[in-house]
């Protein structure tokens, strides 16, 4: 198992290392292109021709009318934004107590630690931007908000205790254009350094020097969140509850939020520096594989251990649990070190059956009730038999062997404390759920991937198969699921999936919701596995028949690393369907981050059918996470070099 | 080498242990495979009836039979007699939203795919925007924000209301189109009862136009001359629509003579011989295919070697037919006699149709008009049910689900547009073709040949997308079968014909798309 993911890590390694190669020898001979003066560049970019120049007049119109509307509409009177603020932390935690909310800070932490070592150690690293782009978005951003000063309409006057004066026809009675320039002096001030700003770099270094100094992408981001995270340190941001007592009465933005995210912005930097400083060293490429494991773990432990907090029985786990994970670990490693001895021959097989058949057994038995049986042993005695099975395709050496088992081990340790885990009672103080908002679509999105994706192989494998029980199973299956829309599928699983479950099982909305996402997800992941497979070249197969490897050693270590690296560009892009799938929950009934804005807030009596504003933020949030990956997608899928053959 | 060469031979030809004989192996997997899949599948059936039963939740297809008590916001009945015609209303709902947007989507997108390549800065970068901020926010958030915009944007429906007379009125053109937070109302054409002889008249001048124009393209090609082929067609389907509006009664004979023989005969048809019919259809059906397969698999030195995987096949096929004449005539005897019966039932409707409206033109008109009014539940003005109604919902789902797929059919397109060699443009402006003629003529035919399978996807995709209405309250077949399954318990039933349905929708669009592909193929020799 071990060895078979290490070789997949080393041959995707050699892979990313010759891509970096190339893009490296790329980056040193590819300077941005060189500008137009301003004046030419109007003329052939807009008024080429007599069409062009009135598409660009009425689109112009148009798009200055639209950002018109758009503003005066946000800037309204009428606009409540402290229905968005107010409400923060329900939109992205729900009714998770604050009481224990260091437990989101852990978790969030947690993922950017991980998340900046994988930059630091990442040897995907492009050009950045050029000072060119730099400069011209800042005079674009800079024109966009001065733009934005002169167009919007003047605020409505208020009486001094707040409200808005109403003239005869009931319209609001608005400034003067002169008093509304001079209330918008933050902002002026905002545009015109932006723009002052761009326009300096452009001038100052000249043509040839902004085009050839980049700075790193990741630098220049972290430097971004830097003065984000630094305005909540001098620039009040309001206050929470400052209508009512919903969240946090009397706390500020500022209060409650500055020293977290300063904390998080220096974990992100912190561990993107070691991250850096970690790939320089030797065991740069064992570390990666540390950081991958840490990723796939850290949802489970994430969720179960740190944001669930169970009340373990340390009684139970000293008389139960460590005996027999032990045993697992110990027992099994000793059954598979036999097996994996080279030329075991027939006596592996039987035993490999042999516990086959005993794992069968227990669950047949379960079933009918004859003995019981702590399910995490049936469980591990499945995974068992099933590495014994195939015990034999990992013989090798001795250091091999002990890798193999040490990696068996692993396994064992980390199921066997999940699982004690998941079964202990959470103590976490919520009404009903201990998610919500938008923890519940991302932990949704992540384990539907992590999930679904070896459930998608299974499928794809099956339905590449020259046997053809399984090539039609598979492909019913496939088909099926594809071919019905998602929200029956969650309705199927979210409200009758209880009635197919033998009696005294009962299986929560949200694990029954998040069953139908991975066996949903799974149909389309096969879809774009088979893409990868078919895309393995006749000749990989033969070739590996030519070296006498058995079928799981061929399938395993030959034509799937190949098959997933041609189809990682289209399994991030089925990631973002899942992500953007999670807002269906909403629709069965569990408050994910769309049903807070689109029904918890405005139910609430202070904000009573505020919705608009919910729903604007939660597009925006929802557009930066889709946004960010497929842009990610698209690096990645420059830099593995797929398609450019 | 003379000493290892016969034990290398018997190794080779030593036949294996009957337990590691790959061929046994592989299907003594299979099999179990297939058997615990099927064991499975039958336990969570057979827990599915017993957890039913004990919550003494009745089971079965009776409630499409039974008036469900429900109202629906709109359709073509909007107070359906029977759960089936309920579900009915909902599919054709469904089916209406998904041809509009497959029709709209696919001209708005390409717009916007051609737009997003445009010469033109402002207008690429505008089609970028519209394309990234239309994908990368779901489906489900846009259409919730068109509801929730729609109610604020336009007036308020039945606020004109005149004191004297308590009669109330809606703007901008009462009684013709009506424009409010509900929604929009046009008149809406009806077919009446001269439809239908209308309609033979429309097949027979469809065909006629089909002959001229297949002279006119004749001519066109021997003479080098414009012959307006396609207008002339159109010319002549128009001008049988006219004059078969004055005499469309002369068809009315149709039913009668016609139709009614037809149901005569398929209602005397005993049921035993429609058994043995389709017994025999599927007995023949396997052994064509089978033979077709042996024929396919023969080498030219007509000796057959078939593989496993082969066999498998021929097996299957058998099986699958004796699996059909063993439900005909055993499991589902039923079946015959509903085949005739339904089958009389849909004859006598067409005798009846086709035999109505004779009587004189101006009484059976082929169409009918019925104007938007205004009815008043409570003190609550509605849209009445005369007019096309396009409810809130409607625009709601029909925009979001236009716009967001048009965003990955421009896509589509762009990549097609691409993927067409430069040499084609340079060829089309060295033969001095404008640009507007070139894109029509050179670009976008090749690349809808590339683009085709792509955009069927999306077609696909944007029929299941529709199901979103249930967000809005907008009454597709989903929305209408949660609302039967939340009142009756059927719900697996519901759930069944949901995904019929939609395979079906899926099962027809593929076959389009593909007859189009297949036609649009370059010819290769």
């Amino acid at each position: 198992m071990s060895s078979e993911l290490e070789h997949l890590a080393r041959g995707t390694a050699e892979l990313i290392a010759s891509a970096d190669e190339r893009e490296a020898e790329e980056a040193a001979s590819r300077p941005d292109e060189p500008s137009l003066p301003p004046l030419e560049w109007l003329k052939v970019n807009l008024f080429s021709s007599v069409l062009n120049t009135v598409l660009t007049i009425v689109f112009g119109l148009a798009g200055v009318l639209a950002y018109q509307r758009l503003l005066n509409w946000a800037f309204s009177h009428e606009r409540e934004w402290d229905a968005v603020r107010v409400n923060m932390r329900a939109l992205f935690t729900f009714t998770y107590p604050s009481s224990q909310y260091g437990r989101i800070w852990v978790t969030l932490g947690i993922v950017l630690a991980l998340a900046g070592l994988s930059l630091g150690l990442s040897r995907m690293v492009g050009q950045g931007f050029s000072l060119k782009r730099i400069s011209t978005w800042c005079m674009a951003w800079g024109g966009a908000v001065i733009a934005g000063i002169l167009l919007v309409q003047p605020h409505a006057k208020r009486s001094p205790d707040g409200e808005v004066l109403l003239d005869a026809d009931f319209e609001p009675v608005r400034e003067s254009f002169g008093t509304a320039m001079a209330d918008r002096g933050w902002w002026w001030l905002v545009g015109v350094i932006l723009f002052a700003v761009g326009l300096a770099l452009w001038v100052v270094l000249g043509d040839v020097k902004r085009r050839t100094t980049f700075v790193g992408a990741v630098p220049f981001t972290l430097g971004v969140l830097a003065f984000a995270v630094s305005t909540l340190w001098w620039f009040h941001w309001g206050n929470y509850g400052q209508q009512g007592d919903i969240i946090e009465p009397g706390r500020t933005v500022k209060d409650s939020a500055k020293l977290p995210w300063t904390v998080m912005w220096l974990v992100l930097t912190g561990a993107y520096l070691l991250g850096q400083r970690l790939a320089t060293t030797d065991r740069a490429g064992s570390i990666r594989v540390v950081v991958n494991f840490s990723w796939l773990l850290a949802p489970f432990i994430t969720f179960w251990v740190i944001l669930r907090d169970p009340q373990i029985d340390y009684a139970h786990v000293v008389s139960t649990d460590l005996p027999m994970a032990l045993g697992f670990m110990i027992g099994g490693g000793a059954v598979l070190f036999f097996l994996t001895k080279p030329g075991v021959g027939e006596a592996g097989r039987i035993v490999g059956v042999g516990l086959f058949g005993l794992a069968i057994f227990n669950w047949v038995a379960a079933f009918f009730g004859v003995y019981p049986m702590l399910q995490k042993a049936r469980i591990s005695f499945l995974l068992l038999a099933l590495v014994a099975l195939a015990a034999h395709n990992f013989a090798g050496e001795r250091s091999q062997r002990l890798r193999f088992v040490c990696a068996w081990a692993g396994v064992m340790a980390m199921l066997h404390y999940l699982v004690t885990m998941i079964n202990a009672p959470s103590t976490v103080d919520a009404p009903d759920e201990f998610v919500g908002g938008f923890l519940v679509t991302v932990y949704i999105a992540v384990f539907t991937m992590i999930f679904s994706f070896p459930l998608g192989i299974l499928l794809a494998l099956g339905r590449t198969s020259t046997l053809p029980i399984f090539r039609v199973l598979s492909t019913i299956y496939i088909e099926t699921v594809r071919g019905v829309p998602f929200i029956t599928i969650l309705f199927f699983f979210s409200t009758f999936l209880n009635i197919f479950l033998p009696d005294g099982m009962e299986i929560e909305q949200l694990a029954a919701a998040g069953l139908g996402f991975a066996l949903f997800s799974a149909a389309y992941l096969a879809e774009n596995i088979r893409g990868g497979l078919q895309a393995v070249r006749r000749g990989q197969y033969e070739a590996s028949d030519a070296l006498g490897l058995t079928t799981v050693q061929r399938t395993g270590f030959i034509v799937l690393p190949q098959a997933l690296r041609v189809s990682i560009p289209p399994l991030v892009g089925a990631t973002i369907s899942t992500f953007k799938e999670t807002s269906l929950l909403a629709i069965i009934g569990i408050i994910d981050f769309l049903r807070v804005a689109n029904s918890v807030i405005p139910g609430q009596t202070v904000f009573l059918g505020v919705r608009m504003e919910g729903l604007l933020f939660v597009c925006m949030i929802y557009w930066i996470g889709a946004y960010g990956m497929s842009k990610f997608s698209q690096r990645l899928e420059r830099h593995l070099g797929v398609g450019e053959h | 080498m003379t000493d290892t060469q016969p034990s290398l031979q018997v190794a080779a030809s030593a036949k294996p242990p009957f337990y590691r004989d790959a061929t046994v192996v592989k299907w003594l997997v299979q099999v179990a495979t297939l058997a615990v899949t099927l064991f499975a599948i039958a336990f969570l059936v057979r827990e599915a009836g017993d957890s039913l039963r004990a919550k003494s939740i009745q089971t079965g297809f009776g409630f499409l039979e039974v008036d469900p008590a429900i109202s629906l916001g709109e359709g073509i009945d909007t107070d359906p007699a029977t759960g089936g015609r309920a579900l009915w209303v909902g599919m054709v709902n469904t089916i209406r939203m998904a041809i509009a947007g497959i029709a709209l989507a696919t001209i708005l997108g390409t717009l916007i795919g051609i737009g997003r390549l445009s010469s033109n800065w402002l207008v690429a970068k505008l089609a970028s925007a519209f394309i990234e901020y239309m994908r990368n926010i779901p489906l489900l958030v846009h259409i919730i924000l068109f509801f929730v915009t729609i109610a604020v944007v336009f007036p308020e429906f039945g606020e004109d209301v005149d004191p004297v007379s308590g009669e109330v009125t809606q703007g901008p053109w009462n009684g013709v189109l009506h424009v409010s937070n509900k929604g929009f109302s046009v008149p809406r054409v009806h077919i009446a009862d001269g439809f239908y002889q209308w309609m033979i008249i429309m097949v027979l001048g469809c065909f006629a136009a089909r002959w001229i124009a297949r002279q006119r393209y004749a001519a066109r090609d021997r003479t080098g001359r414009e012959t307006y082929p396609v207008l002339t067609a159109l010319g002549v389907v128009a001008a049988f629509g006219a004059v078969g509006w004055f005499i469309h009664p002369i068809f009315g004979f149709v039913g009668d003579a016609v139709f009614a023989p037809i149901r005569d005969l398929i209602g005397a048809t005993p049921p035993n011989l429609v058994q043995l019919l389709l017994c025999a259809a599927a007995i023949v059906a396997a052994g064509l295919w089978i033979k077709r397969f042996f024929d396919a698999r023969r080498t030219p030195g007509d000796s057959a070697k078939l593989t496993d995987d082969d066999w498998f096949r021929v097996i299957f096929a058998g099986i699958a037919a004796a699996i059909a004449c063993v439900v005909f005539l055993v499991l589902w005897p039923g079946l015959s006699s509903w085949l005739v019966n339904s089958g009389r039932d849909l004859f006598d409707v067409l005798a009846n149709k086709f035999g109505e409206g004779r009587s004189s033109v101006s009484d059976d008109p082929p169409f009918s008009v019925g104007m938007p009014d205004i009815e008043k539940r409570g003190n609550f003005a509605n849209m009445g049910p005369s007019g096309l109604n396009l409810t809130q919902g409607f625009a709601a789902v029909f925009f979001g689900v236009v716009l967001y797929t048009a965003a990955f059919i421009a896509e589509i397109v762009r990549g097609g547009i691409l993927a067409v060699p430069k040499g084609q443009t340079e060829a089309a402006q060295a033969i001095g073709l404008r640009r507007s003629t070139m894109l029509r003529r050179v670009i976008l035919p090749q690349a809808f040949r590339v683009s085709l399978p792509p955009l069927g996807n999306q077609y696909l995709n944007l029929t299941k997308n529709t199901s979103l209405a249930i967000a809005v309250g907008y009454t597709d077949v989903v929305q209408v079968g949660q609302t039967i399954f939340n009142q009756t318990g059927r719900s697996l039933e519901v759930f069944i014909i949901w995904m019929l349905f939609y395979l079906a929708c899926s099962l027809t669009i593929s076959v389009v798309v593909n007859f189009f592909n297949v036609r649009l193929k370059i010819v290769e020799r």
